[in-house]
């Protein structure tokens, strides 16, 4: 008995003093404020205790630990960390444009942390985007999720937990519709049309069933009882190898789509060679197929209203991402700019005119909905106890049009405080008289 | 002397002068440096000595009244100066053909590479380099000028490593001594080493960073996987078809078969990065050059076994994390943030060579190398990465890279100390003979 | 059909009255009764009433009462505001803006005082009811590019051709000096200028505009002096002259888009030297220089906020604080959109400064009265005053906030017909 008293005090002391110690990095108790948690409904005057980066409460009333700083929340509405589910934000090049199929292309291998775009997504309460190859390619290859912690190094904004995603694109600018043909010069880059798009994916699709053929027999006659003296292996070939990790179901798509019939083609593809598209994005004509992609569970990524910008834009009406979010597809609303990802909060609150969603059902669309579509739901999109703490706190409703961020939380370290910046802005225009 | 023997005695001069040239000028002259301070490197400095040369290697050296003057030198007074061992620079473009040509050109030694292996690898149209020319030499591109060598030689360098320029995986360098504008005298290694560089191929394939490494490793994998077909058919002879020959994938297989060195030259911490990971990968035998941001990569040096060749060249590299946030940020990173990255590695305890890489007039070479010693970079460092240790990371330390006997005789006399503000470079012996500026 | 629809019901049968006929017929008043007001001059009021006859607001005020014969379209839980104006657009000049075809707003060439925004203008770009059912119910319409762009115009956002649409023509002669932005929406970010102008500064611009004025007044005397002296020949006709004189006798006012603080400086004193009648447009580093424009009484036109900041000293809010900052050193400033395919965001642009400390109800105002002063229309639009256009919005909440459903759009008196674009494919894909 008395063993396991002393057992239980020192285990306590033990607890205790490594609360202490790790209190000092990624811990914060941020109080009274509004506490928009998406998933679980709203708390006014509530507070979130951050240990170590994770969400350890939820509620009202919490006493601060010793060590842990406090954010003064009363007036203000705390929300998750918006997620940008399609940018091209933090690296160095998004298009491998001189061929056409060019998946071997990891945009994962060339993240640029010293993008000035980071600073900016965080002033507008982003701290998650998937940064992506740009629209050059049929198939560019595959793409990252970023934790926006500027003034980290590269390896530390780099999401694991998220679906490995390959970067697909349909239309006008994958047929290099605005390029013009100059005679005696090069000659295009097939595919120029959408059938030639399509003509192409699919025989992509098939090399790279042969290519795991070619491995699967080499497999077989390795492990055979005499395997030939000839024997040696395929060569590894990088860009077949992760259209191979995609029709294995490791890897799933992200594809750029316009027209309704280019997106329904493509839905096809993944119907016939297996594959999962977790997202169609820009989908400027979702909305005139909102059931199937409803029924096929295939979300969508779409600007609120930026639109008739080319001809596959000339119909992107206002109400789709609205409309497709009330037929049951999960829609989430992007940036696809390093400035629109400021205001992706104002772009959402659109939604609320432009087909009628709640003020929760908007605020959706760029926190749990992108989490979903990246795989990323159960760490972050929504604020709940042990979910990573990726914070946002404005000093308005998110859904409000007289809103701003104020500040910007990633794993519960403090990334941007408007305050600060202010502070510091004051100090120097005393020493350098500036306004 | 009897007429007989008189008449011999001539023939046997007038023969001699009938030799050609080269042969009397094989043999190098003798020379004793004589009251000259001594810094050896790897010996404790000699404040008042005696350095003697002969026949291009270093014979002796020692305090005065320790070491005979032998009877054949030419005695040179260096009272108030200091002796050297000739500097060396990793890794240089100058003195090359066409050192300011970009991508897109082909060279007038330029390799052929066969077509359909030049299809395979990238190339674009006729006429333009492909992307990767593993297989091109660098002696064949060497144009030595008098002026470049000069300028190098006034600096204080007497041996370069010169690389290929042009493309991605961009051909194979030479370490030489600049002792005459003779392409053959001034080899000391080649080659050296294999050299890539994280550009791209504008127009062609790979047009961006991430297709550039793509191509990178693919090459590396295609190499292994012919030297394993070349292999297997060696052993069979009989039953399989013939791997085809292909000059890039043969000239890679002793970088990735036979770990001879490959140096990436990295233009900012994450090309460190991702050097590492490739030299990873493949288990190369890595050196990483340029490396103007290695400090921000401390981390991933410790855990590396990638050597160090880091350029005195401080300029911030476009697009820089302290370039793009106002101007106070900007002017602190060209005076100071990028200039102390010697100092910074020297702190941290990682090994590094200083190089002349990206600077045009190597006199600018010691001017940052005073910047670096002035922001931190302790002194005995400085000239240890401008001799021993290039040499030590090119396997070239039993030949240059200090004052010892033995070693070859490159050797700079200065009035004052190689690092000081009025420092001048006197005399400068390369491969033992006397440089004529 | 619910009562809401029920009472808008006059509103969508006189909507589609209008409509049909064509021509502005005699209308019948209508009355807008149980709104809230917020006319913008003067004190709201919780509950009141707008008399709308020929046109025009006929009367406004609380327990007012209502003619007979009138049809009375209920308020309750609406608000009623005055019609936005956008203070720069390319309505009607721009439909797929990547589609050369489709764009009509920048002419080839530098000099081009001769091109007129109204002689292009698309009254039924697709644009144009998008923006109107969001409540905008006159806007700038400018071309732009080059040195001397054109001339812009001020319409309304109703009207059978595009001349029925002119409020004034011209709006503006419309001179651009460098830019330091980057793109819209796509976003370069900090440290980049827009347009390859960052090499010029304003003053070689400045020069250049002093010798074509000094031209058309020395053209213009040879004109008068050949007109009274036959034996004189005429001048060679010299149309930049030509359309240069107006706006140097005071007749045509000039919008200079302009950016960095010193060229705002140097476009100051050009404007006193050469006693021009002006506005700015962007002034995007104004703040810095708010004493020089509160001095020199130039309004300022906000360019629309969706821009990066170009100048990282400045700070990340820099172009949403300009707003703010020149408004509190007294100057006259109103929003635009910049756009024609995103002009319905006007009232967004007056938001997103309030965000960052404009007082709301002077950014309403900044997007209701200001421009209308600052174009010289005040007598007729820009505030819910007996007089004046019946310009009116019904909305469900603030007129500035994206949530906000605008219910009803009355133009010159006549209801708008609310369908756009958006609307018919909705409802035909409704239908699927």
């Amino acid at each position: 008995m008395k063993r396991t008293l002393a057992t239980l005090l020192l285990a306590t002391l033990a607890v205790l003093c490594a609360a202490g110690s790790a209190a000092a990095a990624g811990s914060l108790l941020i109080k009274n404020g509004t506490i928009l948690t998406v998933t679980r409904g709203t708390i006014a005057r509530g507070d979130i205790l951050v240990i170590n980066g994770i969400i350890a409460r939820i509620g009202k009333n919490i006493a601060a630990p010793p060590g842990v700083p406090v954010i003064d929340a009363a007036g203000r509405y705390v929300l998750p960390g918006l997620i940008d589910s399609h940018t091209h934000i933090a690296l160095a090049g998004t298009n491998e444009g001189s061929e056409a199929i060019t998946p071997e292309a990891d945009v994962g291998a060339v993240i640029n942390a010293d993008d000035t775009a980071l600073f900016t997504a965080l002033t507008g309460g982003v701290t998650m985007a998937h940064t992506m190859h740009g629209s050059a390619n049929p198939i560019g290859g595959p793409n990252v999720v970023l934790k926006m912690k500027w003034g980290r190094p590269s390896e530390e904004l780099v999401v694991s937990e998220a679906w490995r995603t390959l970067k697909f694109a349909l239309g006008e600018n994958v047929k290099q519709s605005s390029r013009t043909i100059v005679a005696g010069g090069p000659p295009p880059r097939y595919p120029q049309t959408r059938m030639g798009t399509n003509a192409i994916l699919r025989r992509e699709f098939l090399r790279a069933q042969n290519y795991m053929a070619e491995w699967d027999r080499y497999e077989k006659l390795k492990g055979s009882k005499n395997p030939p003296k000839t024997l040696l292996p395929p060569r590894r070939d990088l860009r077949l190898e992760v259209l191979a990790d995609l029709l294995k179901g490791k890897m799933v798509a992200r594809c750029h789509d316009y027209q309704a019939t280019e997106a329904l083609e493509f839905m096809g593809l993944a119907k016939e060679f297996g594959f999962k598209i977790a997202a169609l994005e820009h989908a400027w004509e979702a909305y005139k197929i909102a059931d199937e992609l409803a029924a096929a569970k295939i979300g969508i990524s779409v600007f609120a209203d930026s639109w008739a910008y080319k001809m596959e834009a000339a119909e992107g009406i206002a109400y789709d991402a609205g409309y497709c979010s009330k037929k049951g597809v999960l829609v989430s609303i992007n940036s696809d700019s390093n400035e629109r990802i400021r205001r992706l909060f104002n772009d959402a609150a659109k939604t609320m005119k432009y087909g009628g969603l709640s003020e929760d059902e908007a605020l959706r669309l760029v926190t749990i909905n992108p989490a979903l579509q990246l795989g990323v739901d159960k760490i972050v999109g929504s604020l709940e106890v042990g979910k990573q703490a990726d914070i946002a706190i404005f000093n308005e409703h998110p859904m409000s049009a007289y809103t701003r961020c104020d500040m910007t939380i990633i794993d519960g370290d403090v990334y941007f405080d408007r305050a600060g910046i202010i502070a510091a802005r004051e100090e120097a225009a005393k020493k350098g008289g500036r306004p | 002397m009897p007429t007989r023997n008189r008449f011999a005695l001539w023939s046997v001069l007038g023969a001699l002068c009938v030799l050609p040239a080269a042969a009397a000028s094989d043999v190098g002259p003798t020379y004793a440096i004589r009251n000259v301070r001594i810094v050896p490197v790897t010996g404790p400095v000699i404040e008042k000595g005696t350095l003697i040369i002969r026949d291009g290697l270093i014979e002796s050296l020692g305090a005065v009244d320790k070491t005979a003057v032998p009877e054949d030198a030419e005695i040179i007074e260096a009272e108030g100066l200091t002796a050297y061992p000739g500097l060396i620079s990793g890794h240089t473009n100058l003195l090359l053909e066409d050192p300011a040509a970009g991508m897109g050109q082909r060279g007038a030694a330029g390799t052929p590479t066969l077509p359909a292996v030049a299809a395979q690898r990238g190339a674009g149209t006729a006429g333009e380099t492909a992307a990767g020319t593993p297989e091109l030499m660098l002696l064949t591109q060497l144009r030595p000028a008098k002026s470049t060598m000069d300028g190098f030689l006034k600096a204080g360098f007497t041996t370069v490593l010169i690389a290929p320029n042009r493309g991605i995986i961009q051909g194979q360098s030479a370490v030489v001594n600049l002792n005459g504008l003779e392409t053959g005298p001034m080899v000391l290694l080649t080659p050296a080493a294999l050299h890539v560089n994280f550009t791209t191929n504008r127009g062609g394939y790979p047009s961006s960073l991430m297709g550039t490494i793509a191509y990178i490793r693919q090459s590396f994998l295609d190499a292994d996987h012919y030297a394993n077909a070349k292999a297997v058919y060696g052993k069979n002879l009989k039953g399989m078809k013939r791997p085809v020959h292909d000059p890039f994938l043969e000239a890679l297989i002793p970088y990735v078969r036979d770990k001879k060195p490959v140096i990436f030259q990295c233009n900012n911490a994450e090309d460190i990065k991702r050097a590492l990971k490739i030299i990873e990968e493949f288990k190369l035998s890595g050196i990483l050059s340029q490396a103007n941001e290695a400090w921000r990569a401390e981390a991933a040096l410790k855990a590396s076994r990638a050597k160090l060749l880091v350029t005195l060249d401080f300029r911030p590299p476009n697009g820089s994390f302290y370039t793009s946030q106002g101007e106070d940020l900007r002017k602190k990173a060209e005076a100071e943030i990028y200039p102390s990255n010697p100092a910074a590695l020297a702190k941290a305890g990682i090994a590094f060579s200083l190089t002349t890489f990206g600077l045009t007039d190597a006199a600018a070479a010691l001017r940052n190398v005073r910047t670096a010693i002035k922001l931190g970079l302790p002194e005995d460092v400085a000239l240890r990465a401008l001799t021993l240790v290039p040499a030590q990371t090119l396997g070239l330390d039993r030949q240059v890279g200090s004052l010892e006997p033995g070693k070859i005789a490159n050797v700079i006399l200065t009035k004052g100390a190689l690092f000081d503000e009025k420092t001048q470079v006197e005399r400068v012996f390369v491969d033992g003979v006397l440089w004529k500026f | 059909m619910n009562r809401r629809a029920r009472m808008l019901l006059p509103v969508i049968l006189l909507a589609a009255a209008a409509a049909a006929t064509g021509f502005a017929a005699p209308q019948k008043t209508i009355v807008i009764a149980n709104a809230r007001i917020v006319p913008v001059v003067g004190p709201d009021l919780a509950s009141g009433t707008i008399v709308i006859k020929d046109g025009k607001i006929a009367d406004i005020g609380a327990g007012i009462s209502v003619p007979p014969g009138a049809d009375i379209v209920d308020g309750k839980g609406l608000t009623a505001f005055p019609g936005m104006i956008d203070g720069y657009s390319f309505l009607g000049l721009q439909e797929i803006t990547g589609v050369n075809a489709t764009v009509d707003n920048r002419e080839t060439g530098r000099i081009n005082p001769q091109v007129w925004a109204i002689e292009a203008l698309r009254y039924d770009s697709m644009h144009i009811p998008i923006a109107r059912s969001n409540g905008i119910t006159a806007a700038i319409v400018a071309p732009t590019g080059g040195l001397i762009s054109g001339r812009s115009v001020l319409i309304k956002l109703d009207g059978w051709t595009n001349r029925e649409m002119v409020v004034k023509n011209p709006a503006a002669l419309q001179i651009e000096f460098p830019d330091i932005r980057g793109g819209r929406g796509g976003g370069s970010g900090f440290g980049q200028r827009g347009g390859g102008a960052a090499a010029q500064d304003a003053t070689r611009l400045i020069a250049e505009l002093k010798d074509l004025f000094a031209s058309a007044r020395a053209y213009e005397k040879r004109k008068l002096y050949a007109q009274k002296n036959l034996s004189v020949a005429l001048p060679d006709f010299d149309e930049t002259s030509e359309f240069l004189l107006p706006v140097l006798k005071g007749e045509v006012a000039i919008m200079i888009l302009v950016h960095a603080d010193r060229d705002i400086q140097a476009a100051i004193k050009f404007v006193k030297d050469e006693g021009l009648k002006a506005v700015f447009y962007g002034a995007e580093q104004g703040w810095k220089v708010a004493a020089d424009l509160k001095d020199s009484g130039i309004p300022v036109i906000i360019s629309q906020l969706y821009a990066a900041p170009p100048v990282w000293d400045d700070g990340y809010d820099q172009l949403f604080m300009n707003a703010v900052r020149l408004a509190r050193a007294g100057v006259k400033i109103a929003f635009s959109s910049g756009s024609a395919t995103a002009a319905k965001d006007l009232p967004y642009h007056a938001a997103k400064a309030a965000a960052f400390g404009l007082d709301r109800r002077e950014a309403l105002k900044a997007v209701t009265i200001s421009p209308a002063e600052i174009f010289g229309v005040a007598g007729e639009m820009g505030s819910l005053e007996k007089g004046k256009a019946a310009n009116i919005v019904l909305a469900d909440g603030d007129l500035l906030e994206q949530r906000t459903n605008v219910k009803a759009v009355f133009i010159d008196g006549k209801p708008c017909d609310m369908s756009n674009k958006y609307t018919e494919l909705l409802d035909k894909f409704k239908k699927r």
